[in-house]
């Protein structure tokens, strides 16, 4: 192709689109004439009687024809191995994006706020997005679940009810089932709320990478306010962590970057769950 | 909210118009705070008593602490602020 290039330019200065299509749709022979203008140079050397003769025919002999198309068939075939061996490559790595992602989540047992035990497992199958607070919260954990509602509320238009919103208690002293209950109703309709005791809930949050600071020893009837990590987890159907959004992110933003994972997911498996 | 209930009982955290109501009356009891000039609440004497009444009814004591924390270091990061850029003015000026 290299050569064409003077003699491109030479018929036009600026190619058209057409004279684009032209060339590359003549690529192939003027590629062999490439190819076959350098045969010569190899094989003058060799003592050859009708090498004039040859020449003054050209060098399309049936011999440089056979190892011409010999190669472009080897190479075709190469380089449509090599590609599918990328495709699969990156298929893969797809697959299990392992690898940069963050360790966040595993294995937890929590009560929801209907008294049923709700696990990691019962995170799969479905995309969530997961808070930590406390249902004393003086302002950040009643903003962020309303924007956590606010964007399932958009999702579950586009998509059906397929991103389960999660509220997980820091504050196990004072957070019974029946508060928790009372404190859900006001957000989300599918929005599960989730408590346990304190080395549960420890546990979890440390799972999550989720720092909070209730006192071990705290009563029920105490009155103070939980020092917590105020993030929530995006994570997808298999339990994996996607993305966490601050105070910063708002209802818009929490939309499209679950709208732009669940593309790539429905794109790469077909569903979108 | 019983007949007799908005005297005795705490504010419900758990209650979407409970929290509603204790921050309307904290912007309340701000918005006095503004007026009279003051940053710190409790700084402001006795010019405020009817809104810091209602605000100390409607919000838990944690919560009042909070936010009045919250007010100081609100302002004071303003200030932070402001000089930060007029810094920023005064520097790409000269």
């Amino acid at each position: 192709m290299l050569a064409l290039a003077p003699r491109l330019a030479a018929r036009s200065a600026a190619p058209s689109s057409s004279t684009l299509l032209r060339t590359t749709c003549r690529a192939p022979r003027n590629a062999a004439r490439a190819f076959s203008s350098s045969a010569p140079a190899r094989s003058q050397p060799l003592p050859d009687a009708s090498g004039r003769d040859k020449a003054a025919v050209g060098v399309f002999t049936p011999k440089a024809a056979a190892l011409f198309v010999a190669t472009g068939v080897g190479l075709f075939l190469y380089f449509r191995y090599e590609k599918q061996k990328l495709i699969e490559q990156k298929q893969k790595e797809l697959e299990d994006k392992q690898v940069g992602r963050p360790n966040v989540g595993g294995p937890f047992s929590l009560t929801t706020q209907d008294g049923k035990t709700f696990t990691e497992k019962d995170l799969l199958g479905k995309w969530s997005l997961i808070y930590f607070g406390f249902t004393n919260c003086p302002d950040i954990c009643p903003e962020e679940l309303d924007k956590m509602s606010d964007a399932v509320e958009t999702l579950d238009k586009q998509f059906g009810p397929i991103v389960q919103p999660i509220f997980i208690s820091v504050d196990p002293a004072r957070d019974s089932v029946s508060q928790v209950k009372r404190y859900v109703s006001d957000f989300h309709p599918r929005l599960v709320g989730l408590v346990g005791d304190y080395n549960t809930v420890k546990q979890t949050c440390k799972a999550y990478r989720v720092y909070f600071s209730t006192p071990p020893d705290a009563k029920p009837t105490d009155d103070y306010l939980v020092d917590h990590s105020i993030f929530f987890y995006f994570m997808d159907p298999n339990g994996q962590f996607v993305d966490a959004f601050g105070k910063a992110s708002t209802v818009e933003d929490v939309v499209a970057r679950v709208q732009k994972e669940i593309g790539v997911w429905q794109t790469r498996t077909g569903k979108t769950t | 909210m019983g007949w007799f209930g908005s005297q005795e009982k705490a504010p419900d955290a758990a209650s979407r118009s409970d929290r509603q109501k204790c921050w309307d009356s904290r912007d309340a009891y701000f918005a006095c705070l503004d007026t009279a000039n003051v940053i710190k609440p409790g700084d402001e004497g006795k010019a405020c008593d009817a809104s810091k009444g209602k605000y100390e009814k409607d919000c838990a004591r944690s919560w009042i602490e909070y936010f009045n924390k919250r007010r100081v270091l609100a302002v004071q990061q303003q200030g932070v602020l402001t000089q930060a850029n007029n810094q920023l003015n005064a520097a790409k000026k000269s």
